[in-house]
């Protein structure tokens, strides 16, 4: 398209030197998490000392490593099983309910016409734009007062207020895409709103629907900010584990949890990435 | 008893600056069964609305749509006895084209070995047997349009509601596709209301014409009404092309009408609709215009000026004649290799002549 | 007709059950809570947290210098806190615009199966958790950490060099974390660039630099603008960066709310600094609406 832009030789290899130098400042950092992740040395993980799974066995559990690490820093593995089941719950709630909001909302706004949709047009992006910690301590500060007790439940709650929006942005724009004509033609051939929506737009904006409960849900699964004012005593998410454990000093257990943090997000978002790209 | 009838329908679209704009203002029109009818205008002009309307994709502001003496205003879209073919086909781009033609049926459940048998039928009358099994994006545009009409007319509906479906066809599938739509239409019986803004593809397909324009239904009749008897300016210059001499009428006689122009020029006419001292237009179509020689033509009917440019089209010459008071008169000359040729060139002095009952009359606008 | 028939009420009827949830959603979980954070900013703070529910605008006298009464007293540290939260955000926002948009140009520049590639290459990290984001950067910064390490064992230093616990370390990890949010806007406009523009613009004898301020500069300001907002908003009111790369030494409005919620359990002080970060975001946001509607208006001219 662009193809009448063409600076000189110079300017490519300076171009493209950048980039991978932009890359790099983009990916070195986690390579160099995924390193560390397997160096045996568990004092200073810089200096490499030979290789070992040991770091992995601690979180999924082995045998035979206790003794080589300090035992007051590191979390069984019955632990983070825990709170990785939480985070998967919570992320798994909240990014569903998302979803059947965001995809409600978007289908009114995208296919409605009515008095005070800019209102909600504007109103859906705020909960992206108030920065966490506000959006945090209000939810805080409402949750405690109207007498919940601080828990997973307040935790999915306070995930939907922001995750609908997300679902919201992705849904609209395929549905922006999608051809209106296709509804008519379904219910000019008889189908009531219902089955229009279930044999016709559904569909069409799957891909949407389901890129946005992906994004919903890997969006929940790393959220720190909200999660850490409005979670209660016995509903720690693995991010709230690592923001102790982070806090208390680095270590090796921490790195090899990272490792599997990063490969799983990258997973869901490959995923999500594929599902976009999908024609229908 | 009437069959549609499309009674005084308003329908208006407010802008983002706060006003409204009539796209429909008191549109009536009687459908009869099994007609071809047209709606014709400019783009803008309220064809595809008051379509939309009679689909039910859009509710009316005023007025009402009539079937068989019941009123539709309450139906949707999807009770309504009626198909659309819409302009770009809206095919299901995730269905077969036999799940599509079979769309209609399967959410009125049919049962399957009827709805089998009708898809077949519905695909063989538009000569796609065979596609079953293909996506609409396998198909090209004509063989899409085919099945978007093998999708309608499956449910055999009372009316048949195009939306300017051909208007995406390049121009040899277009006259095509014109052939066929109008022997479909004979052969299922059914009402077609067909929307376009092209005037000759209006003239060809149908057995009505009614030409709207701002929202307003402008004439309805058959083409030869429309485009020999226009009812007013609009419909003169939007079918086909006019000549057009506004003046008063001075005198009636008999079959012989005669208006005169603000500069004097006197211009006979057949069409007595008018009295004197009225206002009128009188409009000459191109073709009904003749070279004539000296002394030829009927007096009163006859125009004198010389040439300005003459353009060849092939079939006929289009000769632009300048004929005093600034006024240039388009004539259409036919063309005939075995014909001597008069001198028409540039600069050249001609006569124009007509027969009077070639001259119509329209009231001027805002008379 | 009966009201309840028509085909318009009937979609009346689809409307509001589609739109019940979000309002539902938005307005009890949401707006309310906002709303009593805003109430709580005027509230006296209990002596055991909690709040009394007296007027009391004082909580803002303490940040701002007024209004007070005996017992609050102005400490121009939150102030300074507030400045140098401000001071860091823009820093942020500014670095991640030199690194992101000559980074547009070179994507733009490549083909549609490329392009999409490497988006997405660009893309993913920001899937990689915040914290694991920020413990690379621990990681690589500390003394004992990986470009200390190098340079050292490189024989180029004999002292680590204290770059953890700084403005600098706070900014570079602000700038990692919010790169795709700055991109992408960038991105947006870059790709729509109309290059014929340049080459007019080199024909009529601009130079390289004259092209870059005239044309080029002017046609992605809508994308600068934008990038910019998205990165100023969550920079200025975070607090997880600075909590763990600026240490104690590094103070940001953030963290002193979490201290007042979470710790002195100080409610209404930490409602009325949360007010303060509201503010310079609506700020923010009130002039990129203004500046995009009258760009609007000048296009539809």
């Amino acid at each position: 398209m662009f193809r009448g832009f063409r600076p000189g030789k110079l300017w490519s290899a300076l171009f493209n030197s950048y980039g991978f130098l932009f890359l790099a400042f983009l990916y070195m950092p986690l390579a160099l998490i995924v390193v560390y992740s397997f160096n045996a040395n568990p004092i200073n993980m810089a200096v490499w000392t030979g290789f070992t799974l040991d770091w992995y066995a601690t979180i999924f559990g082995g045998a035979g490593v206790e003794g080589t690490f300090d035992v007051a820093f590191t979390e069984s593995p019955e632990r983070i099983f825990e709170v990785v089941k939480n985070s998967f719950l919570v992320a798994t709630t909240a990014a569903s309910i998302s979803t059947l909001i965001g995809t409600a909302t978007a289908v009114a706004l995208a296919r409605y016409r009515f008095a005070g949709k800019r209102f909600y047009q504007a109103l859906l992006l705020l909960p992206m734009l108030v920065p966490d910690i506000v959006l945090g301590i209000a939810l805080l500060i409402f949750f405690v007062g109207a007498g919940f007790h601080l828990s997973l439940l307040t935790i999915v709650i306070g995930h939907v207020t922001f995750l609908s929006s997300y679902v919201f942005v992705v849904v609209s724009s395929r549905l922006a895409g999608m051809d209106t004509t296709l509804e008519q033609a379904s219910a000019d051939l008889g189908a009531g709103a219902l089955t229009t929506f279930r044999r016709v737009t559904l569909p069409l904006i799957m891909p949407g629907v389901l890129g946005g409960f992906l994004l919903a849900f890997i969006i929940s699964l790393d959220d720190v900010v909200i999660t850490y004012f409005i979670a209660g005593v016995g509903s720690q998410t693995l991010p709230l584990l690592i923001l102790a454990m982070m806090r208390r000093g680095l270590r090796p257990q921490i790195t090899a949890l990272a490792v599997v943090i990063i490969l799983f997000s990258f997973a869901v978002a490959t995923v999500g990435m594929l599902l976009r790209n999908r024609k229908s | 008893m009437d069959f549609l009838q499309i009674a005084s329908v308003h329908k208006a679209y407010g802008t983002p600056e706060g006003t409204s704009v009539r796209a429909l203002d008191d549109v009536t029109i009687n459908v009869r069964n099994n007609e071809f009818l047209t709606l014709l205008g400019p783009s803008g002009c309220g064809k595809t609305t008051l379509l939309k309307c009679i689909a039910g994709f859009e509710d009316l502001d005023g007025g009402d749509l009539i079937l068989h003496g019941r009123s539709l205003r309450a139906v949707p879209a999807h009770r309504r006895p009626f198909n659309t073919v819409f302009q770009n086909y809206a095919l299901f781009p995730h269905m077969t084209i036999t799940q599509n033609v079979g769309y209609g049926l399967d959410v009125a459940c049919v049962k399957k070995p009827e709805r089998n048998r009708r898809v077949d039928e519905a695909l063989e009358m538009v000569r796609l047997s065979g596609f079953g099994n293909r996506r609409p994006s396998q198909l090209s545009g004509g063989q899409q349009q085919r099945v978007a009409l093998a999708r309608s007319l499956v449910l055999k509906p009372s009316v048949l509601l195009l939306d300017e479906p051909l208007s995406a066809l390049d121009r040899k599938m277009r006259e095509a596709m014109q052939m066929e739509l109008k022997n479909l239409q004979h052969s299922v019986g059914i009402t077609f209301i067909f929307v376009t803004h092209d005037q000759e593809e209006a003239l060809a397909m149908s057995d009505r014409i009614a030409v709207l324009s701002q929202g307003r239904l402008q004439q309805i009749g058959s083409p030869v009404e429309i485009y020999d008897a226009p009812a007013n300016e609009f419909v003169a210059n939007f079918v086909g092309t006019s000549n057009l001499f506004a003046g008063k009428v001075v005198s009636r006689e008999r079959e012989r009408v005669v208006v005169e122009t603000a500069n004097g020029r006197r211009l006979a006419s057949q069409d007595d609709r008018f009295a004197v001292g009225d206002s009128v237009k009188l409009v000459l179509r191109p073709e009904y215009l003749h070279i004539v020689g000296p002394g030829q033509g009927e007096p009163g009917c006859v125009l004198e000026g010389t040439v300005k440019d003459t353009v060849f089209v092939g079939s006929v010459m289009h000769i632009h004649v300048d004929v005093g008071f600034g006024r240039t008169v388009t004539a259409h000359h036919r063309h005939d290799r075995a014909d001597d040729e008069p001198g028409i060139a540039a600069g050249a002095a001609v006569r124009i002549a007509y027969a009077p009952a070639a001259a119509h009359l329209i009231a001027a606008a805002g008379a | 007709m009966i009201a309840g028939d028509t085909v318009r009420s009937r979609r009346r009827r689809a409307l509001l059950l589609l739109l019940a949830p979000i309002t539902l959603m938005l307005g009890v979980f949401f707006l309310i809570p906002l709303g009593i954070m805003v109430v709580y900013s005027f509230l006296e703070p209990g002596l055991y947290g909690g709040v009394e529910w007296n007027w009391y605008p004082y909580n803002y006298g303490r940040i701002l210098g007024w209004p007070l009464n005996d017992y609050e007293e102005f400490d121009p540290i939150y102030l300074s806190i507030f400045l140098g939260s401000l001071k860091v955000a823009c820093l942020t926002v500014l670095f991640s615009l030199l690194i992101c948009y000559p980074a547009a140009f070179w994507v733009s520049r490549m083909s549609e199966r490329r392009k999409t590639f490497v988006l997405f290459l660009i893309m993913l990290p920001f899937f990689a958790n915040l914290l694991v984001r920020i413990y690379a950067w621990l990681l690589l910064l500390r003394p004992t950490g990986f470009i200390n390490t190098l340079l050292q064992s490189a024989g180029l230093i004999a002292q680590p060099l204290d770059m953890l616990f700084s403005n600098f370390a706070v900014i570079v990890g602000m700038v990692y974390i919010f790169t795709p949010f700055m991109f992408l806007p960038i991105y947006a406009n870059v790709e729509k660039l109309d290059y014929s523009l340049i080459r007019a613009s080199q024909d009529l004898g601009a130079t390289p630099l004259q092209t870059f301020l005239r044309v080029i500069l002017p046609l992605t300001a809508p994308g600068i603008a934008g990038g910019s907002v998205i990165v100023f908003i969550p920079a200025l009111g975070n607090f997880i960066v600075p909590a763990f790369l600026g240490g104690s030494k590094v103070q940001m409005t953030g963290n002193l709310i979490e201290r007042s919620f979470l710790q002195s359990r100080d409610w209404p002080f930490g409602a009325a600094l949360a007010l303060l970060i509201m503010a310079s975001v609506v700020l923010v946001l009130m002039i990129q609406f203004t500046r995009t509607a009258r760009a609007q208006a000048r296009g539809a001219v």
